[in-house]
């Protein structure tokens, strides 16, 4: 951290909280506050003669208020930059830390937050973790028994800068405890709290175990565990030595702690699963490995820099195996605990990732993108025209539209991913795709229905899971009927329900639309905005007259090529199963009401080649 | 137990396709339900993890010829800890219903109903929380109605043997007579308390046999030595209030009943049964000018180790607190 502050290219913003981001990769405009610590950064030096008169004590957060702080301080000892600040909440303005500091004259009362605005092209959230709150699992008894402490607690207690100056000692009596049992996965691997494995917990609880063995000889260690994982390089070694070291391994999930009143004693009751026999260890000392969770601001920066985050609530990358280090948001990396639980080497290695992706775009004055681009003609967009909408804005998962009454709508194009969705949400048309336009996916359509369309399946596949996942099916040579024909799009929000309508009116047999899985979806809410608009497009076909069973939504991930064939082959066999005359008498039932919806489209001198084979709106309502 | 080679792999499918039985396979055998369990007291071969288990692996002749699906008594310990959500006693409850579908029987002991005695109040079928008692039309006399045992869903907690007016409803081990024997034995019933003017003031303890949770707390309830009569029953709900008023007649100074907590009781309500029991008999002793004091309901939490001990000291504090007249007034 000193380095990394005498650095001339770094400079550290402490005390300071993201409050806007704007922008896009290359050209971020980020809004900070700083808050006040009414004390001047320039003039404090470090000395902590202000912290020595100080009179209030409160309990320090650093030290998981196992030890007192003063209300004004550092946050620890290795604190960068070396600032004291004054806590305001306990502060009793007696201003003898004013006469402490003498002439420095560094502390100010006055000091207010401070806004700053910087212009920033890349940026790394590495929030890191934040420790599950045991109190909830009554039957370990955190918070009721004083000798059951966290994990995090006995970091503080075992560290030799800590405040028992690396002396063991419980809380009950201040008495060096001769046995300890470490209990493993409290709210993690449990579907009640956390479902996933926090990961490193295993290995810091053997790593303090050893510590204490160390330290203490004779003290006797116990650790309830539901399985040890130990895969990284020498993390098994490591363990190996734990066991000859004494430590005692119980493969069993703790079900109950409870405290002998006489001693403040805890006995640990588990399922010793070698033996098959429930156990009770008797224990002066309990430590639970408590799961890593998000941090509980994590909601509040996501919005902000529209990340996407996992259904565990730490942050998402942009793909799990070749782009674990990116945001959805380009120009924003994700570096260690904050994008899910981790130790420190794996921590280190995704920030140096991390700092290279971010080097990779300032080392350069211009930065490609992907050439699909959505693009809004000014002379449609209702909003030019002083209407409300905001339809496109609303559907943009990256926040790249910005709709003004008044102006048309605005879309940042380095900020555009390509999902589409705005292009099939606008009810003006006023918004295409590049190699996505309504006319290039309406000529297909046509094309692919243009002989005995009755016969055919049409589908609609997203770029990244379902088309991948029909591709899976061809290269691993799963057989599936030849009826179905496939459209590419490159989110399932960039089918237009209109598309849909119009492969019916053009005599489509089915309609299959598919994407991802809904947490796979590469454009962070693509498929969800796909989705609510398939299941309007339901009911409207049902009040038309189609048969539900003729279209059909399916979420169809890239390895999903057997899935892929099955839906194709159920679909087939559905279709099989009708007379084709009756197929066409639906679907000629349904064409005039389809054209009514379509009417924009087919008036639209842009679509004129395409809809020219078709009769007219009007001729079809005669 | 010997190696069975024949796993059947479609019993976990056949157990996850009934209700309750859903999350089988997801069980990590962690061991949470083994060690929270208490049927293990008594009966040491119990382990609803390996039950579990052996179902997933497809040890059907196992599983179902087994005495233990029949133990879980869906007090429902495990399920709110286990960390994989899984509904234990359902999946339990649904081993069982293969098991009787395949023809095995549980193996009791279960309640038996004198029918001559037996009124057809249906005063058990209130009081049963599985169910599992009720009037039916009696075997010999179609024209009035007798309770009978359902023994595919009764898990012989006693409620009815304590609530059935006309004494009709016997069960092994917590009859009436068994129940008195305990009470009496070694002549305790004849040893002065204060209220017969002894030194001392004597309780007699109904302890709900689940409350308790290991060796270690009953021992030190013992300790009071022959001032204070432990007797374990198998709820708090299967307390007898005449029993409670005949002890007070003999002399003895107060009777303590020790339930679980609320939802912790091993038969879904008994424990609130029994704390009725306690607080109309307190109310009726109020009525007739004695003290309410003498019987008394103590709630014993799962997180309390020794709460049993501490119960007995506070009761005994109470009654040596009490004026101590001869036993003929007290009752």
């Amino acid at each position: 951290m000193v380095d990394a502050a005498r650095h001339p290219n770094i400079t550290i913003l402490s005390n300071t909280e993201v409050e806007h981001v704007d922008g896009y990769i290359g050209n971020f405009s980020v809004n900070l506050v700083t808050k006040p610590r009414y004390v001047i950064a320039d003039r404090c030096n470090g000395c902590g003669a202000c912290t020595d008169v100080c009179p209030i004590e409160i309990p320090n957060p650093f030290e998981l208020d196992i030890a007192p702080r003063k209300a004004i301080d550092v946050p620890h000892g290795q604190a960068v930059p070396l600032i004291y600040a004054i806590d305001m909440d306990h502060c009793i303005q007696c201003y003898k830390c004013v006469t402490a500091c003498g002439k420095l004259d560094a502390i100010d009362f006055s000091q207010q937050p401070e806004e700053l605005n910087l212009d920033i092209g890349t940026i790394v959230v590495a929030t890191g973790f934040a420790s599950f709150d045991p109190t909830v699992i009554p039957e370990y008894g955190y918070g009721r028994y004083p000798n059951v402490i966290t994990a995090m607690e006995m970091e503080r207690l075992a560290n030799s800068a800590g405040p028992t100056v690396g002396r063991l000692v419980r809380p009950s009596d201040g008495k060096r405890p001769e046995s300890l049992a470490i209990i493993q996965c409290v709210g993690s691997r449990d579907k009640r709290f956390n479902e996933y494995c926090s990961g490193f917990c295993c290995m810091y609880a053997i790593k303090n175990a050893i510590l204490l063995k160390q330290m203490y000889h004779d003290i006797d260690i116990t650790i309830f565990y539901i399985d040890i994982r130990t895969p990284s390089k020498g993390y098994e070694e490591f363990y190996q030595r734990a066991r000859e070291s004494g430590i005692r391994f119980i493969q069993g999930r703790p079900s109950l702690v409870s405290e002998d009143p006489d001693t403040g004693n805890l006995i640990v009751e588990a399922e010793d699963r070698a033996l098959g026999q429930v156990i009770e260890v008797e224990a002066e000392l309990v430590m639970l490995s408590a799961a890593a969770i998000p941090q509980p601001d994590a909601e509040d920066l996501a919005n902000k820099l529209t990340l996407a985050r996992s259904p565990s609530g730490f942050f998402m990358e942009y793909h799990p195996k070749l782009r674990p280090v990116d945001a959805p948001t380009d120009g924003v990396y994700l570096a260690g605990a904050a994008q899910g639980p981790k130790d420190i080497p794996a921590s280190v290695a995704q920030g140096s990732a991390a700092a290279s992706r971010a080097a990779r775009v300032l080392s350069q004055d211009t930065w490609e993108i992907e050439p699909i681009v959505a693009e809004v003609d000014p002379t449609l967009c209702i909003s030019a025209h002083g209407k409300r909408c905001g339809v496109c804005a609303r559907a943009c998962p990256y926040g790249a539209i910005v709709v003004e009454q008044g102006k048309p709508a605005q879309i940042m194009t380095a900020k555009c991913h390509g999902c589409g969705g705005c292009v099939a949400e606008c009810p003006h048309n006023a918004i295409q795709q590049h190699h996505f336009t309504d006319a290039q996916l309406l000529a297909q359509i046509k094309a692919l229905l243009q002989d005995r369309p009755e016969e055919k399946i049409l589908a609609f596949m997203c770029n990244w899971c379902s088309y991948a996942g029909a591709d899976t099916a061809g290269t691993s040579h799963f057989s599936y009927p030849a009826s179905s024909r496939g459209i590419r799009v490159m989110c399932c929000a960039r089918t237009d329900d209109k598309f849909v309508l119009e492969a019916f009116r053009r005599g489509a047999g089915m309609v299959l639309v598919s994407g991802c899985h809904p947490q796979d979806c590469h454009y962070i809410t693509g498929q969800q905005v796909g989705a609510r608009r398939f299941e309007r497009l339901r009911s409207t076909l049902e009040r038309m007259g189609i048969d539900a069973e003729r279209f059909r939504v399916e979420w169809i991930s890239a390895a999903e090529g057997e899935k892929y064939a099955r839906v194709i082959t159920e679909m087939h066999e559905a279709l099989s199963s009708y007379d084709p005359a009756a197929i066409r008498q639906q679907n000629r039932e349904a064409a005039p009401k389809i054209a009514r919806r379509l009417r924009k489209w087919d008036e639209d001198p842009r679509l004129e080649s395409i809809f020219q084979d078709l009769p007219l709106f009007q001729e079809v309502a005669e | 137990m010997a190696v069975q080679t024949k796993l059947d792999a479609h019993f976990a499918q056949e157990v996850m396709a009934r209700p309750g039985g859903e999350h089988l396979l997801t069980c990590m055998a962690c061991g949470t339900c083994a060690s929270i369990c208490l049927v293990r007291r008594f009966h040491p071969a119990f382990n609803p993890r390996r039950v579990l288990h052996q179902a997933a692996l497809g040890m059907r002749e196992a599983v179902l010829s087994s005495e233990e699906i029949w133990l879980c008594s869906a007090c429902d310990a495990c399920y709110p800890r286990c960390p994989q959500e899984i509904h234990i006693s359902e999946v339990m409850g649904t081993l069982r219903d293969i098991a009787i579908g395949k023809g095995y029987e549980a193996p009791g002991p279960f309640p038996e109903v004198d029918r001559d005695v037996c009124s057809g109040c249906a005063a058990c079928a209130r009081v049963c929380p599985y169910e599992a008692i009720g009037p039916a039309p009696d075997e010999d006399d179609p024209s009035r109605q007798t309770a009978h045992v359902d023994k595919t869903r009764c898990l012989h907690c006693g409620l009815c043997v304590a609530t059935c007016p006309s004494g009709a409803i016997t069960l092994e081990e917590v009859n009436e007579q068994e129940v008195l024997t305990r009470v009496s034995a070694g002549g305790w019933l004849d040893q002065p308390g204060r209220l017969a003017g002894g030194p001392e003031p004597r309780c007699l303890a109904f302890v709900c046999q689940w409350s308790v949770r290991s060796d270690a707390a009953w021992a030190r309830a013992e300790r009071f030595g022959d001032q204070v009569r432990l007797v374990r029953l198998p709820c708090s709900g299967r307390v007898d209030p005449a029993v409670i008023l005949w002890a007070l007649g003999k002399g003895v100074d107060g009777v303590l009943v020790i339930g679980c907590d609320d939802d912790e009781c091993h038969y879904q309500r008994g424990t609130f049964a029994g704390r009725s029991k306690v607080y109309l008999l307190q109310e009726m002793l109020a009525t007739m000018g004695y003290q309410p004091e003498r019987v008394r309901f103590s709630r014993q939490s799962i997180y309390e180790r020794f709460g049993l001990e501490r119960s007995i000291e506070d009761m005994l504090q109470t009654l040596g607190q009490l004026p101590a007249p001869v036993a003929e007034q007290a009752i």
